[in-house]
């Protein structure tokens, strides 16, 4: 019992931690693509201990606050379920569709407390977050549909163990489709351009954001940090093959291969967002909803109707 | 007295005592005491379900009435108890009248009838009962919306009589058994290459009257149009029983389908891959449903229509896993049918709570309403998060069931739609959220109080088994493996598990709990807030006053509006308008041209029919 928790408590601490870097990273390479040098690769964790270390916050309301708790504690929830390697608390229960919702509901958090502030422009926030969301939904959902179908199983884990003797997903043709149309909802699930469209810095003041100061934007970023390393762990764990390394005789090292293994498979993912985000401008949410039910939906479609013959 | 009889029909007579008494205060209690009667009789008659089926036959001028309350009905008719139980005990707060209480009640009593009803004459009659009542409760708020619900209500009841008609001509019987009995034999004779009593045209003739039958009532795209004036027109605290419980009346008439003549349909239809071909029909057009219904609750304007589509958007659920036919994806409908009756009744009362406090319905009216109506608040969250999937909630668990049902059956347009719906769902609430609950509070609406006391009681129940359902899902699951005898939801009570997917609601609670500690934690280790009123908020830098309006109240989804603007020009709603206007014309047109007023050409008329007379050679 008490060796769970700490389990869990070590794998919230090593996903903060790699999601800030990854945050420091994006940060980075947008930085060199633009030839500048760009801040430090740990700047996101200075920024965050600044926020919650704020002498004074204001807040709008319980829900406002609530809201905020509930995000990150979604997060942490969603984290709970996705197989890291073989170190995971409840990967028996994995199950894809149960991600997939859990990895939505931090958003419901975020919007509750943003649209308790009465801000108008969390108000369009909101409406942009939502479409955003109603319009990745239709290639995100015939992605999944076609990796059940393919596997006939909607465990993750047990995905990913079919991976390791059959190859990874990718190389499948259903399943290459399903992973490209999953690849480009992923851009609008870490919010980067070209679908950013939910926080728009510049066009309607960071949306849903733009009330949150101190400890409460504080915890936003951590609640994106693990956002962001739970949906490429995902997207890994899926699609890349995960990681099951078995080599070394010592169940340490094989941890720490198999952490390695899908570091560099989180980062490569990761990559190609921010390769995407840099040289795109932003759609408008009309111009995003058609886009979303136009390519990624014919593409994860065909892949879903090709994984079930 | 027979307890199945008494289960039935102590709403109506209490329905009546209330009529009859009109005494504020006695009435009410006649009213509750008559709808918990079921309740209670039906939780008595659980323990005999397993030893054999309770039945009763009435004879009633000719006809044997008769009425059977297996597991199947039981799990319906507690849906029906449970829901229609606090239904009523919020319109002790909402009603007006005792003519509100009759029909109620008399609906109440209608839809029972139609669950434990155990042969077709019986099953139409409650029917016919429960339209008119629910017509009668809709007719007193509008008479254009609740008269498009009778035509369109009639229509079906009509086709269901014809289609009972040709059963009854072939078989001669007019029970569920004998029925089922005869479609298995002559689906076999049909096998072996003989020729069986039904036709081909006959079986697809029958199937289509039913669809139709049960479409209707159930809200099934195209046929859902009466659903958002209906619902919204009438009674909000009825409508909890309207949309939680009458609409389960089509989709447990779906489910008799399967129960009389899923072997016939299955060998005159064939499959389409592994759904049986008419099962598929049914599940497409749930998934039109979900995705129709979903769209336009979002484009709502008005919070009665917005629950209003969202319930038959909710109902496409139930239809697509109907449709798949398999046991599993039978039970995951079912089950979700249960949780759909549960949050969609929980939705109604707090709409009638809010027009009850407020006296007002649309968006554009309301804001700030969470810090004036706590509870209601604190119940529409949990709503909320069941309707929208929300894992601890029950919501959760039966779409989970139905995404699991769906896709394992190799069925991927299917499982888009219905992952679609479950986006569209979140898009909808969320705006109900914002515009009733948040921002602003306008000035008239500043003295609101919270939820009157027989309103709060029933919000509390259907809220409670929202959560005790959620966290448990096998309660549920365990009682609907009984009705197919065998075990095809595992696990326990916290756990469902499929063979191909598990899910955990206890301990999903337990880790969400703990997640949200460790938030909790965090936030708690900064420094204290500050409250701040809604108008010291970020206006691009400039001073706000409560002059202006800073809450999106008006076409909040204007861009979805836009970016389906083609789509959203295809009306079934004017469509059957149109055709409704035109058959007014022809009576209109027949009228002048047959009753002419002219003597003469009434002599013509029997002129041409003496021709016509004579040369048939009479």
């Amino acid at each position: 019992m008490f060796g769970t928790f700490l389990k869990a408590l070590l794998i919230i601490l090593y996903a903060t931690f790699v999601g800030f870097m990854f945050m420091g990273i994006i940060r980075k390479v947008t930085a060199r693509i633009h030839r500048r040098i760009g801040p430090p690769i740990y700047q996101p964790i200075i920024d965050t201990i600044k926020f919650l270390s704020k002498k004074e916050n204001i807040t709008h309301g319980i829900i406002y606050d609530f809201g905020i708790i509930f995000a990150l504690g979604a997060t942490i929830l969603a984290l709970m379920f996705i197989p890291l390697g073989s170190i995971s608390i409840m990967r028996a229960y994995g199950d894809l569709i149960l991600i997939t919702f859990l990895l939505e509901i931090p958003m419901l958090g975020i919007m509750f407390a943003a649209m308790s502030s009465g801000n108008p422009y969390a108000g369009i926030g909101a409406q942009r977050a939502l479409l955003t969301l109603l319009a990745i939904q239709v290639p995100l959902g015939f992605a999944i549909v076609a990796l059940a179908e393919f596997y006939g199983t909607f465990s993750t884990y047990e995905i990913v163990m079919a991976q390791q003797t059959s190859g990874w997903s990718i190389f499948h043709l259903p399943l290459l489709l399903a992973a490209i149309a999953y690849d480009i909802v992923l851009q609008a699930m870490f919010g980067k351009e070209p679908f950013d469209i939910m926080i728009a810095p510049g066009e309607i003041s960071l949306g849903p954001m733009v009330e949150f100061g101190g400890k409460h934007m504080g915890i936003l970023q951590i609640q994106h940090a693990m956002g962001l390393f739970a949906e490429t762990l995902f997207f890994s764990n899926i699609f890349l093959g995960g990681a099951v390394i078995t080599t070394f005789s010592s169940p340490i090292l094989n941890t720490l291969a198999t952490l390695a293994v899908l570091l560099v498979k989180q980062l490569a993912v990761l990559l190609i967002a921010i390769f995407v985000s840099t040289i795109f401008p932003r759609f408008t949410i009309d111009q995003a909803a058609k886009f979303y039910w136009k390519w990624p939906t014919i593409i994860a479609a065909l892949g879903a109707i090709l994984a079930s013959l | 007295m027979n307890e199945l009889l008494l289960i039935v029909f102590s709403p109506l007579i209490a329905g009546f005592l209330a009529w009859l008494l009109r005494v504020k205060g006695v009435k009410e209690a006649v009213g509750i005491i008559g709808s918990l009667i079921p309740l209670i009789l039906l939780i008595k008659a659980y323990p005999s379900l397993s030893q054999n089926n309770l039945t009763f036959t009435l004879n009633v001028a000719g006809f044997e009435v008769g009425f059977m309350l297996s597991r199947l009905s039981w799990v319906f008719s507690m849906i029906a108890a449970v829901v229609g139980f606090t239904a009523i005990l919020g319109m002790a707060s909402t009603a007006k009248d005792s003519y509100e209480w009759l029909f109620a009640l008399m609906s109440l009593t209608g839809v029972l009838g139609v669950f434990t009803a155990n042969d077709l004459i019986t099953f139409f009659v409650f029917w016919e009962v429960m339209t008119f009542a629910s017509f009668m409760m809709v007719f007193k708020f509008n008479r254009g919306a609740s008269l498009k619900y009778f035509v369109l209500s009639i229509i079906g009841a009509y086709a269901m009589l014809v289609a009972i008609g040709i059963i009854y001509a072939k078989t001669g019987s007019i029970t569920f058994a004998d029925i089922s009995t005869a479609f298995s034999k002559d689906a076999m004779s049909k096998m072996l290459g003989g020729s069986g009593i039904f036709t081909k045209t006959e079986t697809m003739l029958i199937y289509g009257l039913f669809l139709l039958a049960f479409g209707v009532k159930a809200g099934m795209f195209p046929l859902h149009v009466w659903a958002p004036d209906a619902y919204s027109e009438t009674n909000q605290s009825y409508t909890a029983m309207f949309s939680g419980v009458l609409s389960k009346a089509g989709v447990y008439g779906f489910i008799l389908l399967y129960v009389l003549m899923y072997g016939k349909l299955i060998v005159e239809f064939g499959h389409f891959r592994s759904a049986p071909a008419f099962g598929y029909i049914i599940a497409f057009l749930g998934g039109l449903t979900i995705i129709v219904g979903g769209i336009l609750a979002a484009l709502q304007e008005d919070i009665r229509k917005l629950f209003a589509y969202s319930s038959i958007s909710q109902i496409g659920y139930i239809l697509v896993g109907i449709g798949v036919g398999t046991a599993l994806s039978i039970e995951a409908a079912i089950y979700h049918a249960i949780s759909h009756a549960l949050f969609k009744g929980l939705f109604f009362l707090i709409v009638a709570t809010i027009i009850y406090r407020t006296g007002k319905t649309e968006f554009k009216d309301f804001g700030g309403l969470a810090e004036k109506m706590p509870f209601t608040f604190a119940m529409a969250f949990i709503a909320i998060l069941s309707l929208a999937g929300i894992p601890p909630l029950v919501g959760f668990a039966s779409k989970w069931l139905i995404f699991e049902a769906v896709i394992h059956e190799n069925l991927p347009i299917l499982g888009g739609m219905v992952f679609f719906g479950s986006a569209i769902g979140f898009v909808y609430l969320i705006r109900f959220t914002y515009a009733v609950w948040f921002g602003q509070r306008p000035s008239d609406i500043e003295n609101t109080k919270d939820a009157p006391l027989p309103l709060a009681i029933a919000m509390g129940i259907l809220g409670t088994l929202n959560v005790i359902f959620g966290v448990a899902p096998g309660l549920v699951a365990q009682e609907l493996n009984k009705l197919f005898g065998q075990q095809i939801i595992g696990g326990n009570i916290w756990e469902l598990d499929l063979g191909f997917g598990r899910y955990n609601g206890l301990l999903l609670t337990i880790w969400m709990t703990i997640g949200l500690l460790i938030a909790a934690i965090v936030y708690f280790l900064g420094a204290s807030v500050r409250k701040v009123p809604v108008t010291d908020t970020y206006q691009s830098g400039n001073p706000v006053t409560m002059e202006y309006n800073l809450t999106i109240r008006r076409n909040f989804f204007l861009p979805l509006k836009e970016a389906m603007a083609f789509w959203l020009r295809i009306s079934f709603d004017k469509l059957y308008h149109d055709i409704w206007k035109s058959m007014e014309d022809f009576a209109e047109t027949a009228r002048n041209y047959i009753y002419n007023g002219n003597v003469q050409a009434y002599a013509w008329y029997l002129a041409i029919i003496l021709i016509i007379l004579a040369a048939m050679g009479v």
